[in-house]
């Protein structure tokens, strides 16, 4: 069973994870055994959390944000019995066994490629040509049958995961979508923009069925004559009641990056947002954000370093914040809920731990406390 | 050495032998000034314009002393005034008016600040500076120390080192602004080489003036707005010729062109600082070169001193110098009328640097007050024989202040003010109005006013601009309300012309302006374009 | 210029070669001769000028190094020219690259905005005491012109005030200095304001000139001429503000363009050029993207690349680009190192230009940069070497003088020289 309950003022960083040239996103599989994130280079690495190695995957010909696994057939029982000594942590413990996958990235040339993920050293098997211009994200539905994707030529479009075709293509952003996103009754679909706008639509009949406002999340900079903001991170809460989004507002300078973090989150039922702020007068990007098993919200981001905020669900506040070396630019949560993965501007994943309960990894590094 | 030392050397004897024994000293310097100028030009006295008449003289005078046109009712006063010696006495009210210091005050800005913006010395201080020295008639080398010698430490008297400052102590342009205002030499060509054109001006006088203060710097740095000046103990300025195939590298002590350079004292090794320089620290040498520069410059046998601010007042009241360009001075550009040139310099030392005494006796002068009415027989005679007086057009502030008095903005501030009305009171409501004229009218941040150019925004800025509509627009007291109340078009036409051009109108005028009014359909409307047309002439925008 | 009867010492710099703003034109008369009228609008050259503000980068434009450790995640596209890429940011200009002459290696060492503007805009650095005019007030200065009363040397802005500059023309003075207009709008006291009738306007200008004729009897100088002058002459530039209004323009051509502020200025571009301007510069803002860099440049290059091909397609269909110098530049280029917020700062030590039109060699690439950019291989130029080249260009020989208070000052840098492979 995932973790519960977490505590963030416990939260340390497990392991480092490095590569040599900067990431720009991160998911783990759905068994918790391996971590990818994507670089500059454009490639994926993939690091075995239960043996320490690290497999390139060579594909892709420009960078990737979008990352999304599917389980091909069983679903992992994660069990915290007979940690082996080479595990990182508890949660990837039950995984001796590779479970079959297919791992979906989507480039910013357009192309959504399919790998078997658990592969010694995966190939693509399959490319579609998905996008005009960059995909930004790719999700899976949660049967696990359907992959959305989503990019600047302002489409969300549903592919069938098994063999690529395209189910439905949902038209109506007016600006490039820089996210999508399943919910977790399996009937909806939601996006989002560079301009804030939220929409929610039905996968079945690919009928819009709301809109909602993140505004909030957006600038237009006259001085610079560009926008600035889009949801860079978008996650629902498992029983799908709540939808998170996260960016940047109160931009006084979009070329310099000048804003804070801001997390919207939205009472799925009646669409009404909360705005979920750092605590700091933090200035920065928030790339990344998921709602933990125990209802705490969990963002990351950075500016010139990193950061990972913790909120409280029942008055969103920012009860704990911990500093991370480098911009996070993405962050994924453990399926286990144990764990946390960031992707580091430095090229390093920062792998950290939210739970009370001791490590497995001999000397975890310790984490920094703002 | 070649030429300017000798010339200036030989000019140092002669003056010093007038000190001895002074030629003609029963004649007034005016007098002597007009001797001059008719020796200039083969028979001046047939071709030289007559004498300007009342109203011609009091509008010239009034703007070259006190910045702006004379309100209508002072010209009824002058024209009716029937004594003899009313000019002169119009000159001593003039010259001890508090808009004499104030016009003076514009005028020495502009002149030494280049209307740079006001970065380190707030731009009020720097005036009161200037406007309290006018009005005490401060000898003018006196002024001139003040402002070189001042390091702007001492908050009561840093407006002084405005100079310094708003330059960021920066060498080049310092050592071409001191060369170029105080000494009447602009050697900026000099900097790379000795100056192609000008035999006279050496590269080794750019680096003499700039080695007295080579050594000087900002503290804590130019961005601090409170900076001030600090100075090292070592430093030799040097430089090399760019045209020297062997580039030879050469360097020289403190100097001013043409006099031996100031050598420095020796210093016991250690000793050379009274505040050595560490971190965050202002040091003090011992022994300082800039603090010999204002003696230096000043000093009374650095004749291109007095010579340079003789010829910038002449040229300030005439139109043009007796040295013309005003910072090109050298043998090769001989001054119009050289006895005059070196008469003016040693009579304006000999009195002690007086300003008023100088203007005094320029406005006194025929030549200053001869017509700017030009006929057929002056046509083929240039300017610089002062056989007719020259056109100058109104500087950006006499521009302002002439448009407000003309259009009676002046005079409803006057009204306004009542018992409080003093020139700082008015000057006051005044000054808001000015910006406008500054901007389009003056010159950019750094760049020295000469020349003069008629642009389109200006042009635009009078057709079309609400500031100049503004105005002219009627009001209570101002000039179009004042006229519209008038039932005869001939006293509509003198109240018009006495405001705005100081002088009653001719016949014709008055016949003219009759008839404009004659169709009646509204009288304010017309006269609101008579006045404009009036500000928008010629006879306006120059000093005649 | 009129006889002047008394005391007219004319001198050469009261004389414009332009009426626009102020001064005689007295090199103009030979104008109302309509054959040789046409004949100047034939030989006219001009020169456009759009100033990528902020600094684009070299590598999402025309020096792309896609799959390099500095290339960023975009494709390089191929172009009209065999051989040439740029970047797929650039779609419509890549089908015009036969149109297109390519710096590719400038070396301006300068990483500050306004310093680099100044090496761009005036071909030398900054020094102390000593401005320069800028490309535009030279261009104006020096290109003969079939519309004497339009500005030589007019800004398109994308905001700030509309106005008359003065320091742009440094020594050359404020007759060469530049006109912004603001998002394209003409300055304020320009047309004439509707609480001036034309009646009223009529008649005052006919007072104003009968007391002016009047003072002229007896007062005369150079500048009393000009004065009186530029009031008839601000009259001429009145009457042809429509000059100004791109609204006159065919809104299919606004379709074209785009219908964006950036799209509305350069076709207000083309209208000047059209009417006979000399220099136009329209500023695109902004590419200061030490910040998301590839998402800015997404953004403000599709923005550009649309309205500036049209721009190419116009002139080359109306037989003006063989006049025309178009040049596309910045105060400096982008690091290729991206940083950490996916940015790329200043970086003046190996980046690009682009240029069309007049006197250039179509389809040319000039310069090298090393296989991820840092550095410039071959045929190194800076802001000197490109200031000559726009002169020769446009027919003109950068190595002579201007004469500013009797002292010779070189048009370009004479420690450089035109890239004359470039040239015609």
């Amino acid at each position: 069973m995932p973790a519960t309950t977490i505590d963030p003022t416990k939260t340390r960083v497990l392991k480092e994870l490095k590569h040599v040239r900067p990431l720009i996103g991160c998911r783990f599989d759905p068994s918790g055994r391996y971590l990818f994130a994507s670089a500059e280079d454009d490639t994926i690495q993939r690091f075995d959390l239960l043996t320490g190695g690290k497999t390139a995957l060579i594909g892709h010909q420009s960078w990737v944000r979008g990352l999304a696994s599917v389980p091909v057939k069983n679903t992992p029982v994660v069990s915290h019995d007979n940690v082996p000594t080479s595990a990182i942590f508890r949660g990837v413990a039950a995984v001796h066994k590779p479970t079959v996958f297919t791992l979906l990235s989507g480039d910013y040339h357009g192309k959504l490629l399919w790998w078997n993920g658990a592969d010694a050293t995966p190939k693509p098997i399959k490319t579609v040509e998905a996008h005009d211009g960059w995909i930004r994200a790719v999700a899976v539905s949660p049967d696990g049958t359907m992959v959305a994707t989503c990019g600047n030529d302002q489409l969300v479009k549903l592919w069938n995961t098994a063999d690529g075709r395209p189910i439905r293509t949902f038209e109506g952003h007016t600006s490039h979508v820089y996210n999508v996103a399943f919910h977790p009754n399996g009937q909806r679909i939601v996006s989002a923009d560079l301009k804030g706008n939220i929409r929610d639509w039905e996968i079945t009949t690919g009928k819009l069925v709301r809109e909602l406002d993140a505004k909030i999340l957006h600038k237009y900079d006259t001085g610079f004559g560009a926008d600035i903001g889009g949801i860079r991170g978008i996650a629902f809460n498992s029983a799908g009641t709540q939808l998170a989004c996260i960016g940047i507002t109160n931009v006084s300078n979009a070329f310099a990056g000048v804003g804070n973090p801001l997390v919207v989150l939205f009472d799925w039922n009646d669409g009404k947002p909360k705005q979920l702020k750092p605590k700091d007068a933090f200035q920065g990007t928030g790339w990344g954000v998921g709602i933990h098993e125990s209802g705490i919200i969990i963002g990351a981001g950075g500016g010139g370093q990193g950061r990972i905020w913790f909120w409280n669900p029942a008055d969103g506040t920012n009860t704990h914040t911990v500093n991370v070396p480098t911009n996070a630019r993405d962050m994924a949560i453990h399926p286990d809920g144990a764990a946390l993965a960031l992707a580091g501007a430095n090229g390093t994943s920062y792998l950290y731990t939210t739970t009370p309960t001791p490590a497995v990894s001999p000397s975890p590094a310790p984490a920094k406390k703002p | 050495m070649g030429s300017l030392r000798c010339r200036l050397l030989a000019a140092f004897n002669a003056c010093l032998a007038l000190f001895v024994a002074p030629v003609c000293a029963e004649e007034s310097l005016h007098q002597r000034i007009d001797q001059k100028i008719a020796a200039g030009l083969a028979n001046y006295d047939q071709l030289a314009a007559p004498l300007a008449g009342d109203a011609e003289f009091l509008r010239r005078i009034t703007l070259d002393l006190t910045g702006r046109i004379p309100p209508a009712a002072e010209t009824r006063a002058f024209l009716a005034d029937k004594s003899s010696d009313k000019r002169t006495k119009l000159i001593d009210k003039l010259l001890a008016s508090p808009e004499y210091a104030r016009r003076m005050q514009e005028y020495f800005d502009v002149m030494l600040m280049d209307r740079r913006r006001d970065a380190k010395v707030p731009g009020a201080a720097w005036e009161e500076f200037l406007r309290t020295s006018f009005a005490a008639n401060k000898p003018y080398d006196q002024l001139v120390r003040e402002i070189l010698s001042n390091d702007g430490a001492d908050p009561k008297t840093r407006a002084a080192a405005k100079f310094f400052l708003e330059r960021d102590l920066e060498p080049t342009i310092v050592t071409r602004d001191i060369s170029r205002l105080f000494l009447g030499q602009n050697l900026q060509c000099a900097q790379c080489h000795d100056h192609p054109l000008v035999d006279d001006y050496h590269q080794e006088h750019f680096y003499g003036i700039q080695a007295f203060f080579n050594r000087a710097f900002l503290f804590p740095d130019a961005k601090d707005a409170k900076a001030v000046i600090a100075e090292k103990a070592e430093g030799e300025v040097s430089f090399i010729s760019v045209f020297d195939p062997k580039k030879a590298q050469k360097s020289t002590p403190p100097a001013v062109p043409g006099w031996k350079p100031i050598g420095d004292p020796k210093l016991e090794k250690g000793k050379e600082y009274t505040m050595a320089p560490a971190k965050n620290v202002k040091p003090v040498p011992a022994y300082s070169r800039l603090s010999k520069l204002a003696a230096a410059i000043t000093a009374n046998e650095n004749i291109a001193f007095r010579r340079t601010a003789a010829n910038r007042l002449w040229a300030m009241m005439l139109g043009r110098g007796l040295v013309q360009p005003l910072d090109f001075d050298h043998s090769n550009n001989p001054p119009s009328h050289p006895q005059l040139m070196t008469m003016l310099a040693d009579e304006f030392a000999g009195h002690h640097y007086d300003v008023k005494w100088l203007l005094r006796e320029i406005a006194l002068s025929s030549t200053y007050q001869r017509s700017s009415e030009g006929s057929p027989k002056s046509q083929n005679i240039p300017e610089h024989r002062y056989a007719v007086a020259i056109l100058k057009p109104l500087s950006p502030e006499q521009i302002g202040y002439s448009m407000m008095q003309a259009t009676g903005l002046t005079d409803v501030y006057r009204n306004e003010l009542a018992k409080t009305l003093t020139e700082p009171t008015l000057q006051t409501k005044l000054a808001p109005n000015l910006g406008p004229f500054r901007q389009l009218y003056g010159a950019q941040p750094g760049e020295p006013e000469d020349g003069f150019a008629s642009t389109l925004d200006q042009t635009l800025f009078v057709k079309h601009g609400n500031h100049v509509r503004n105005l002219i627009a009627p009001r209570t007291g101002s000039l179009v309300e004042r006229a519209a109340k008038l039932a005869e078009p001939s006293l509509i036409a003198e109240e018009l012309f006495l405001t705005v051009y100081s002088r009653l109108p001719a016949d014709d005028e008055r016949r003219e302006l009759a008839e404009l009014l004659r169709p009646a359909a509204n009288r304010t409307n017309t006269l609101t374009e008579v006045v404009w047309a009036m500000l928008a002439s010629a006879e306006f925008r120059f000093n005649h | 210029m009129k006889h002047c009867p008394y005391a007219c010492h004319t001198s050469d710099h009261l004389v414009n070669r332009r009426l626009f703003l102020g001064g005689a034109a007295a090199g103009f008369a030979g104008l109302t001769n309509p054959a040789a009228a046409r004949e100047l609008a034939a030989s006219q050259k001009r020169m456009l000028v759009i100033f990528l503000s902020g600094g684009v980068s070299q590598l999402e434009t025309w020096d792309p190094k896609p799959n390099t450790d500095t290339g960023g995640p975009f494709r390089a596209i191929s172009t009209s020219v065999p051989g040439v890429h740029i970047s797929e940011l650039l779609p419509l200009a890549a089908k015009r690259m036969h149109l297109l002459t390519l710096v590719r290696g400038i070396n301006t060492a300068e990483d500050e905005h306004g310093r680099g503007a100044t090496i761009m805009l005036t071909g030398r650095r900054t020094e102390p005491g000593l401005k320069y005019p800028e490309v535009g007030a030279v261009a104006a200065k020096l290109l003969n012109t079939t519309t004497p009363e339009l500005p030589g040397h007019v800004q398109i802005t994308p905001g700030g005030g509309s106005g008359f500059n003065k320091e742009d023309a440094a020594f050359l003075g404020p007759k060469f200095a530049s006109v912004t207009l603001a998002d394209g709008k003409p300055p304020a006291d320009l047309p004439r304001p509707a609480i001036l009738t034309t009646d009223a306007d009529r008649e005052r200008e006919a007072f104003r000139q009968k007391l002016n004729a009047k003072f002229a009897q007896s007062r005369r100088s150079a500048q009393t001429e000009a004065y009186t002058e530029s009031f008839e002459q601000a009259s001429k530039v009145v009457a042809k503000a429509n000059a100004f209004d791109a609204s006159r323009e065919d809104p299919k051509a606004a379709d074209r363009y785009g219908r964006h502020d950036f799209g509305r200025h350069m076709l207000l571009a083309r209208r000047l050029l059209e009417q006979g301007v000399s220099f136009v510069k329209v500023s695109h803002t902004n590419y200061d993207t030490h910040h998301e860099n590839f998402d800015f440049h997404i953004e403000q290059l599709g923005e550009f690349d649309r309205p500036f091909s049209m721009l190419l397609d116009d002139l080359s269909d109306r037989g003006m680009l063989e006049s025309t110098l178009v040049v596309v530049m910045s105060e400096f280029g982008r690091t290729p190192r991206i940083n950490d917020r996916y940015g790329r700062d200043h970086w003046s030590k190996a980046w690009s230009v682009a240029m069309a039109g007049c006197g250039l060699k179509a389809g040319a690439v000039v310069g090298k940069t090393n296989a991820n950019g840092t550095a410039v291989t071959d045929r190194e130029v800076n802001g000197g070497h490109l200031f000559h080249t726009y002169f020769r260009a446009l027919g003109l020989d950068p190595t002579k003088n201007f004469h500013p208070a009797g002292r010779p000052i070189p048009i370009a840098d004479p420690k450089t020289s035109a890239i004359t492979e470039l040239l015609v």
